[in-house]
């Protein structure tokens, strides 16, 4: 009987191991996957951040230490790089976001061809962020722009507006055009989250007295709260490594002055060949996300949210 | 339940990891693909073939080209790979990295230098030393071909330069003749600026590689004191950078594009600047022949037509002539047919037909002869080929190591200039000071 249970005993963890052989080996296969198509490039780019990596000289590759970083973070660009970053994460965060949940909230409600309302809404989501800075790059020129074109018809202005020549409205006009790349995601995520609120507690607020706007304040933004931080987090890490609508609307000029880090990095890479000094624009990038995240999280402690 | 855990932490760090990771790839090496080569029975061996200067068209025209090929070398199958025309050298550049499977590769002027250092490309001197078609290339032709250390790397397709476009009929309406200097281009180009009716002078490039047109306008004050070899140095081997007719070309420079140009062509590129002219909102145009297509499509016959590119005060125009051709891997299995279907592109009738159909400068002697070239707006390319005493043929220093690095910041440059942020000046000192530098630490 004892001999019998311990044998049990013994066996219990032993199987549970065998369990979990079987299905760490199920898992195999993605976990490879990721590793070679995910951290084996992104230890590619670390290890080449510290190289002399020049496609001019591929015969001589060489560490040197931090000159890369040093050559990034002291050239004159570096400055107005890292503040156009900054405006650019945080005005297209803050509209997207504002416009998103504006366009839920009129979403949510049942009227007659929702479905095909929506479909047009998400649809500049499914578009690639190139082709949208090529048609809004057209959409600006100053002499077969349809915006000039518009503003001149309404009489709102008497000139042309050379927007992508001057170096902040530039800036102005290619965060416009991510705004409104941008609105259509947070409008999916905050409708899932709208979607999910039991009609239950509008009704027992409504009994309680509160009126539309109460309702919105203390029954639908704590509901969707979690989802909001959440998606906001997704938003930063992407708007901030997403170069396409710069790159195809401006490629960072006026004379540099709509480059963020990601443009920066492709320039380094396509005219100055130089992967060495792009890697280490990478890293930095990936250096500041990682210390907005550990922050963020603290900050907001996501893990209550979970709503996914 | 511990396993679990333990594995969800796992994934959780792998995914969340991968999320922040998604971001900074370098251009990473795609995995090499499966070798092309012999598989069949009856040994027929797979050529694998790319293009850079991709455009429907014209991959359209290189199939037909490769099949009748095809038909030629029963032995042989070409499988051509057609990367979209943005950032098909990196793709290029990146399949010669990884060794990938290719044979013949288009090589452009400005990356042939760092293709053979990097010992990427076959010398190709023992296959024209017994070409029997090599001397039907012309001179210009020749040159692109011979120009990395005076040895044949590839052999050019087509040439691309540029020529004047202008609209004959606003001219005649302005009492204008069509300007053969500069400064008669930037006279007329501002009697003919308008506002009001959003008419422009000139479809000014200030965009990407605009750098190109600031150049050609300094060149052209510097005049035959530029060393043709190497055109950002002199011949007495200071910098071009360095003279007071720089100086004077610049200004020159800003003043057609504040007084004759849309403001906003301080961004433009080539498809803004091709825009402008043929919708009617500019009056001249420099660009490459291959814009005369679409003006024809666009424009009315005989609103158009084409001159040679302006000369300088100094009397002459340098011009860069690009010129792009089909070279071969040096790690190719199959060298000798490779060599095979670069003799078959470059069969002067193949090689004609191709220029005509794909609007670029035909690279063999014949075609002069052509009357196809003789007539119509692709005389003024042939008329300037034959007067190299006025139209010098140059090459940018592209084989230093800085110059990768002065072409990322030069855009930048010039239109912290054109928009009064910098002095011409210090611009010029700037650039003057860089290629002092790169040619004394120059191996």
């Amino acid at each position: 009987m004892a001999n019998k249970r311990v044998a049990t005993e013994l066996k219990k963890p032993f199987r549970l191991k065998g369990e979990g052989m079987f299905i760490f080996l199920c898992l195999l296969p993605a976990l490879l996957f990721v590793a070679v198509f995910t951290y084996y490039p992104l230890l590619r780019g670390v290890v080449m951040s510290f190289q002399n990596y020049t496609l001019f000289d591929l015969l001589n590759i060489h560490f040197i230490g931090l000159d890369n970083f040093a050559g990034v973070v002291t050239s004159p660009d570096f400055p107005r790089v890292a503040m156009n970053s900054f405006f650019w994460v945080v005005c297209s965060l803050f509209f997207q976001l504002l416009f998103g949940l504006v366009l839920a909230l009129l979403m949510r409600r049942r009227f007659r061809g929702r479905g095909l309302y929506q479909a047009f809404v998400f649809f500049p989501w499914a578009m690639s962020g190139f082709l949208i800075g090529l048609i809004w790059r057209w959409m600006f020129n100053a002499q077969f722009g349809v915006i000039n074109d518009l503003l001149l018809k309404t009489g709102i202005i008497d000139a042309p507006i050379p927007f992508l020549a001057d170096g902040k409205w530039a800036m102005a006009a290619v965060i416009m055009a991510n705004i409104w790349y941008g609105v259509a995601f947070f409008a999916i995520m905050i409708l899932a989250a709208l979607q999910s609120i039991p009609e239950e507690l509008y009704e027992a607020a409504a009994m309680d007295g509160a009126g539309r706007f109460q309702q919105l304040w203390s029954v639908t933004l704590p509901y969707i709260l979690p989802t909001m931080l959440v998606t906001i987090l997704l938003r930063v890490i992407w708007i901030l490594n997403f170069p396409d609508i710069i790159y195809s609307m401006t490629s960072g000029g006026p004379a540099g002055s709509t480059h963020i880090f990601a443009t920066f990095m492709i320039e380094k890479v396509i005219f100055g060949q130089d992967y060495g000094q792009a890697s280490a624009i990478g890293v930095i990038i990936v250096l500041i996300l990682l210390l907005f995240t550990v922050f963020y999280v603290k900050a907001t402690r996501v893990e209550k949210g979970g709503d996914f | 339940m511990k396993v679990s855990k333990w594995l969800s932490a796992v994934l959780s760090l792998v995914l969340s990891g991968g999320l922040i990771a998604g971001c900074s790839q370098p251009a990473s090496n795609p995995p090499a693909s499966s070798s092309g080569g012999t598989g069949q029975a009856g040994q027929t061996i797979t050529l694998k073939m790319v293009e850079s200067i991709t455009s429907p068209q014209r991959t359209e025209l290189l199939k037909e080209m490769l099949a009748k090929f095809e038909a030629k070398n029963p032995g042989i199958k070409v499988d051509l790979i057609s990367p979209p025309f943005e950032g098909a050298d990196q793709k290029i550049t990146q399949m010669l990295m990884a060794k990938e499977a290719l044979d013949v590769l288009e090589v452009r002027e400005f990356n042939a230098k760092q293709f053979s250092m990097n010992g990427f490309i076959e010398n190709l001197k023992p296959y024209t030393d017994k070409w029997k078609n090599y001397d039907q290339l012309t001179d210009i032709a020749k040159r692109r071909a011979t120009w990395v250390d005076n040895t044949p790397y590839y052999i050019p397709n087509g040439l691309y330069q540029r020529v004047l476009f202008y609209r004959t009929d606003w001219l005649k309406e302005a009492g204008l003749e069509v300007p053969k200097t500069w400064e008669e281009l930037l006279v007329a180009a501002k009697k003919l600026t308008d506002p009001a009716k959003n008419r422009f002078g000139y479809s000014f490039r200030g965009g990407p590689t605009g750098w190109d047109y600031a150049l050609i306008t300094i060149w052209a004050y510097n005049g035959t004191q530029v060393d043709p070899a190497s055109a950002f140095f002199l011949k007495d081997g200071r910098t071009v950078f360095s003279t007071p007719e720089s100086l004077e070309a610049l200004t020159f420079y800003k003043q057609l594009y504040k007084e004759a140009s849309p403001a906003d062509s301080v961004s433009w590129g080539f498809q803004e600047m091709v825009q402008g002219f043929v919708s009617g909102s500019t009056a001249f145009l420099i660009q490459d022949p291959d814009v005369i297509d679409g003006a024809k499509e666009k424009m009315k016959e005989g609103t158009w037509a084409t001159a040679p590119l302006p000369i300088g005060p100094s009397g002459v125009a340098q011009q860069v002539v690009g010129g792009p051709g089909w070279g071969m891997t040096a790690y190719s299995q199959h060298k000798e047919e490779a060599w095979k279907l670069i003799e078959f592109l470059s069969d002067p009738e193949q090689s004609t037909t191709y220029a005509k159909r794909t609007s670029v400068i035909p690279v063999v002697k014949s075609a002069a002869e052509d009357e196809f070239y003789k007539t119509g707006y692709f005389k003024p390319f042939i008329d300037m080929n034959a007067q190299g005493q006025t139209y010098i043929d140059v090459s940018r220093p592209v084989d230093y190591k800085g110059w990768g690095a002065w072409q990322s910041a030069a855009d930048k440059d010039i239109q912290s200039y054109l928009l009064d942020k910098i002095s011409a000046e210090d611009l010029l000192k700037q650039w003057d000071q860089y290629w002092t530098k790169e040619k004394a630490e120059r191996k």
